[in-house]
């Protein structure tokens, strides 16, 4: 019984190295991913069909194609890898030889495909004209762009 | 020699009160975390407020032919008229549309109406269709549609079990 008492009554402490590591790792992992979506998803309103029948993406090599939204309807341009392209002659023509490239680098790459859901369609058919023309000019040898058309999962899935 | 009483002799530990001798066995060099760990919580809340949690982003698959350098399609295959189904913009800024199925068919007023129509028309369906579920269907979107009814139109093709659905290109 001495020998229990020799250094006084115990006292309990919580041991926080652990809790430190999980609340840096917590911390590391938002601003990483803070990061990367900020590089690919540009803030804009997808469109939300109700009763959607669409999908969860598949795990598989893409690149995102966002179209800038503007106002009343209008584009300010497309973004691809991070880059801005205009929608001028000009600025479609790059993008279109960025899109050779990115066929070239990854043959069979699929393009998600994000556009505003009050964009005029006038500002998506060039993207849909693009992406088929690079596919057809990369020479990889695939018959048909093969593209992704993103939405916003809406509440009503039946 | 004296016979008086020796005192006990007391050793050196003993002399010390036993409050501060607890004191200077505990004394030992550490951190005080109790900031660090404010300033943690404080970063960790911080970033958990600013990131915006978006609503899961579901995709649908639209393959585009090369119309262009698709010499390798078979010459004496017959190519199936497609069903074209056009959508047109209304109201004021756009913000309705009219829906017109290309054909002697009845008009559809709405998507639901548009889903309905096609999955009547599918050889599957009950209505005795003639469309199978891969006849191709086009999308004809007016110039000034928005995205948003393009895609509603999309979506009904493919809720009703198409899988051949595209989407035309404003011609340059």
């Amino acid at each position: 019984m001495a020998s229990i008492f020799k250094r006084g009554p115990a006292r309990p402490q919580a041991n926080i190295t652990s809790m430190i590591d999980v609340v840096f790792l917590l911390i590391v992992f938002f601003v990483l991913v803070s990061q990367i979506v900020d590089l690919e998803s540009v803030d804009m309103e997808l469109p939300e069909p109700e009763h959607p029948a669409a999908a969860l993406p598949e795990e598989e090599p893409r690149a995102v194609l966002n179209v800038l939204p503007g106002d009343d309807g209008d584009c300010d341009g497309y973004r691809l890898a991070g880059v801005d392209y205009p929608p001028t002659p000009d600025g479609l023509g790059a993008l279109r030889t960025a899109l050779v490239a990115i066929y070239q680098q990854t043959p069979g790459i699929r393009v998600n495909l994000r556009a505003d859901r009050a964009t005029d369609y006038r500002w998506v058919s060039p993207v849909l004209q693009l992406v088929r023309q690079a596919a057809g000019l990369s020479g990889t040898g695939q018959d048909a762009a093969r593209m992704n058309l993103v939405v916003q999962r809406g509440g009503d899935s039946s | 020699m004296s016979d008086a009483p020796t005192m006990p002799k007391r050793s050196r530990t003993s002399e010390v009160p036993p409050a501060r001798r607890r004191s200077r066995d505990a004394s030992s060099i550490g951190l005080n975390l109790t900031s660090m760990i404010d300033v943690v919580f404080l970063l960790l809340v911080y970033f958990m407020v600013a990131t915006d949690f978006k609503k899961a982003e579901e995709v649908y698959i639209l393959d585009l032919p090369d119309r262009v350098e698709g010499m390798s399609a078979d010459p004496f295959e017959l190519d199936e008229e497609p069903l074209r189904i056009m959508v047109r913009s209304a109201g004021v800024d756009g913000t309705s549309f009219r829906l017109a199925v290309d054909g002697p068919w009845d008009p559809v007023r709405d998507f639901d109406g548009l889903y309905d129509f096609l999955l009547a028309r599918q050889v599957d369906g009950m209505g005795g269709g003639l469309f199978a579920v891969d006849h191709p269907i086009v999308i004809v979107p007016e110039a000034s549609l928005h995205w948003e009814f393009a895609i509603d139109a999309f979506n009904a093709a493919v809720r009703a079990g198409y899988r051949n659905v595209t989407l035309q290109e404003i011609s340059s």
